[in-house]
């Protein structure tokens, strides 16, 4: 059982990561969303046991252990908030610079960054 | 959207706030809590503007403009019933009922604090995913 | 208790009902610096409650400790929560008297302050990250004041970049969890001993990599020059000054609280990682131009004298680690909120500030560092002590650079800013200036932390 939740979290950690080093700003945003959702998993898997709902009255046999439902549930809505959040970030830069593709965002900056330079070595000729 | 996407979209959203109720009320003691049923809501919502586009949707559902004070009227709730004890010298979170001691029940509802500060976290959940589907929805958002 | 629970509640309701209001009318504002300075009350009066080697415990509903949420309030905490919502009040009236902009900037400065108390004082570790998340949310949000294109860029790495190390921190606790079958702080320490070595230095390695992104220590520091020159300089002003106060409160809690055999058998990585940090943050530091960015890496830098310190270990090397941390974020905070303004007093207040990064009396500075120093001298190794003071040169060369180059060399019609702008981060150097010269308090808060370390938590 621990094996096929390790390679659940890792195939979700993996496809995570391929996707968080592509070019469209929306696959990062996926990517981060599935290497959170391998967490929460591996969050499940850290309590595995056998039972019966622990829900009052409680049963003779074995009761699982609840307490890690209710961490991964938390962690869902904690990484829905985020990923919200991200998205909405993703919209704001796409109308800010007109592109969504992280290359473009990249060579705009550098632009900027350029003509920063440029004006401070003016500035600094100038005071000489 | 298509006629039959546009009907049940209006259609579900009565069923959805009760089948919501029902799983924030029996939450303390069966599967079910706030954050859940405020999501089936939001779900319900969402479609209408879905179905509908965002300017129909929120015409014809005018207490969507009220969604961010409804979460903020759930976070107060829902953080009242958790620091109230500590009017009376208990720690914080410490629900009425005592564990162990019978509720009052009206019919078969049963009055726990629990059940309350599910409702706060059902409104808190309902008013930010409103707010956030009409933020992603609009069309009009400003360039800086 | 009754404090512990307002230094809570106060800020939480208050920021939610901030978050609807309109954030740049006056009453809103003042409300916010209101709500900020209750707090501060609450958490000094907390601060006189467990100063004295004592802990405030409660947990939530009345259940046994490992039942319910523990509540935890000592002076470790108390000192990193207590600098902190200083640093948020000093940013937001700085912000004020700038102008606030955007709605919601008020009502989300007061919740990061919710997170940063939730997670200082509390001693469940689950409840740690959802404090810890809320506090970083608030702090995402944050990044994008100001609308523009770079806050917006500023923003998307910043958030991108947490939320793969909050994976991490939660990858971490899943590992503690496996072990220990609790998330009580003090129950984990315990449990903690009997735990398998190799699960162990799993975890201790998640949890440093999740606190490392966090502070931005050397090689996960990528981030930080691009978010901490992005973001308006208020903003920066938080984020170093509050928010990284979160990582390095995590390695000294969850490194040397939860983990001590762990930390003492990462010592050489730790000091050698931390010394890599001061290293490359000085030397890249001399080579900006950008106030904003000297600052950024003067930050990388800053906080590998943390890492040495932890790893060096010991009270006197957590001692140092918790002292230096605070007055980093002292410093930091002051730096930021200066930039981008001018005036006789601002230059004064850089001058000052650039005395206290290098580490020269009178300002607070020098303790950090020569608390520093005395435990490079207690590790019995003269080159981690040449390597610290071969840093403090290199901080002391990029601070007056920049000092230089703002000041000295800008044109006489940079006409000085109004007064209420340069009154605030003057009145942080008063303080610094304060601290350098009756550094009690301080002292004896980072001492009384270290000693609770030592003790194992209790």
């Amino acid at each position: 059982m621990n094996l096929v939740f390790s390679l659940a979290a890792a195939v979700l950690f993996g496809a995570g990561a391929y996707l968080l080093l592509k070019r469209d700003l929306v696959r990062v945003v996926v990517g981060a969303s599935l290497i959170s959702q391998s967490a929460i998993l591996t969050l499940l898997a850290s309590a595995l046991t056998r039972g019966r709902a622990p829900i009052h009255p409680l049963p003779d046999a074995p009761v699982s252990d609840p307490v890690v439902q209710s961490l991964a549930l938390t962690a869902l809505v904690i990484g829905l908030a985020v990923t919200a959040l991200l998205l909405v970030v993703v919209d704001r830069v796409s109308h800010a610079y007109h592109t969504i593709t992280q290359d473009d965002v990249a060579a705009s900056e550098a632009a900027r960054e350029e003509a920063l330079e440029r004006v401070g070595a003016d500035a600094e000729a100038l005071t000489e | 959207m298509t006629i039959a996407v546009r009907a049940i979209a209006r259609l579900l959203l009565g069923p959805s706030v009760v089948v919501a109720v029902a799983i924030m009320v029996k939450g303390y003691s069966d599967v079910g809590d706030g954050f859940s049923a405020g999501v089936i809501v939001a779900l319900a919502v969402s479609l209408q503007y879905v179905a509908y586009g965002p300017r129909r949707a929120e015409a014809e559902l005018p207490l969507l403009r009220l969604a961010p004070f409804v979460a903020v009227a759930g976070l107060l709730l829902a953080l009242a019933v958790g620091f109230f004890p500590l009017v009376s010298g208990k720690p914080i979170f410490t629900h009425w009922p005592a564990p162990g001691v019978h509720p009052t029940r009206i019919g078969t509802l049963e009055m726990l604090t629990a059940v309350v500060f599910d409702i706060g976290v059902f409104l808190l959940v309902v008013g930010v995913l409103v707010v956030l589907v009409h933020q992603l929805a609009d069309d009009s958002s400003p360039t800086p | 208790m009754t404090a512990l629970a307002l230094a809570l509640v106060v800020p939480w309701a208050a920021g939610a009902v901030l978050v609807a209001l309109d954030g740049r009318g006056r009453i809103v504002c003042w409300l916010c610096v209101g709500t900020l300075a209750t707090e501060i009350g609450a958490l000094v009066a907390l601060a006189v409650q467990v100063l004295p080697g004592r802990a405030v415990h409660s947990v939530t509903g009345g259940w046994p400790a490992d039942v319910g949420i523990v509540l935890r309030a000592d002076s470790l905490g108390v000192a990193f929560a207590l600098v902190s919502a200083v640093m948020l009040l000093a940013a937001v009236v700085q912000s004020i008297v700038e102008g606030v902009q955007e709605r919601t900037f008020p009502g989300l400065v007061v919740l990061l302050a919710t997170g940063l108390n939730g997670l200082f004082l509390t001693g469940d570790m689950f409840n740690f990250y959802v404090f810890f998340e809320i506090a970083m949310t608030a702090a995402y949000v944050l990044t994008t004041y100001g609308g523009g294109r770079r806050e917006l860029g500023a923003a998307l790495v910043f958030a991108a970049v947490n939320l793969l190390g909050s994976s991490v921190f939660l990858l971490a606790i899943a590992g503690v969890y496996r072990v220990t079958a609790t998330l009580a702080m003090e129950t984990i320490a315990l449990r903690m001993a009997d735990v398998e070595p190799n699960a162990a230095i799993l975890i201790a390695v998640g949890f440093f990599i999740a606190f490392g992104v966090k502070l931005g220590l050397f090689p996960f520091h990528f981030w930080l020059p691009t978010v901490y020159t992005g973001a308006r300089p208020a903003v920066a002003a938080i984020l170093s000054g509050a928010l990284a106060n979160i990582g390095a409160y995590g390695l000294i809690r969850f490194g040397a609280g939860l983990l001590p055999n762990e930390l003492a058998l990462g010592a050489t990585a730790l000091i050698l990682i931390g010394c890599a940090s001061i290293v490359y943050g000085g030397v890249l530091a001399v080579s900006r131009r950008d106030p904003a960015e000297t600052l950024a890496y003067s930050a990388i830098g800053q906080v590998g004298y943390v890492l040495v310190a932890l790893g060096v270990g010991g009270p006197v090397g957590l001692a140092a680690a918790v002292l230096y941390a605070l007055v980093n974020s002292l410093n930091k905070t002051m730096l930021f909120l200066a930039v981008g303004v001018r005036g006789p007093l601002i230059s004064a207040v850089f001058a000052l500030g650039a005395l206290s990064v290098a580490g020269m009396p009178p300002a607070v500075g020098f303790l950090g560092k020569l608390a520093l120093v005395h435990t490079g001298i207690v590790a019995g190794s003269p080159a981690l002590v040449a390597l610290l003071v071969a840093g403090s040169a290199l901080s002391f060369v990029y601070m007056f650079q920049m000092y230089q180059r703002e000041f000295w060399r800008t044109p006489p019609a940079d006409h000085p800013s109004r007064w209420p702008l340069q009154l605030l981060p003057a009145m942080l150097a008063v303080l610094v200036l304060a601290a350098g010269l009756w550094p009690e308090p301080l002292l004896a808060l980072s001492r009384d932390a270290a000693a609770l370390l030592s003790r194992g938590g209790r």
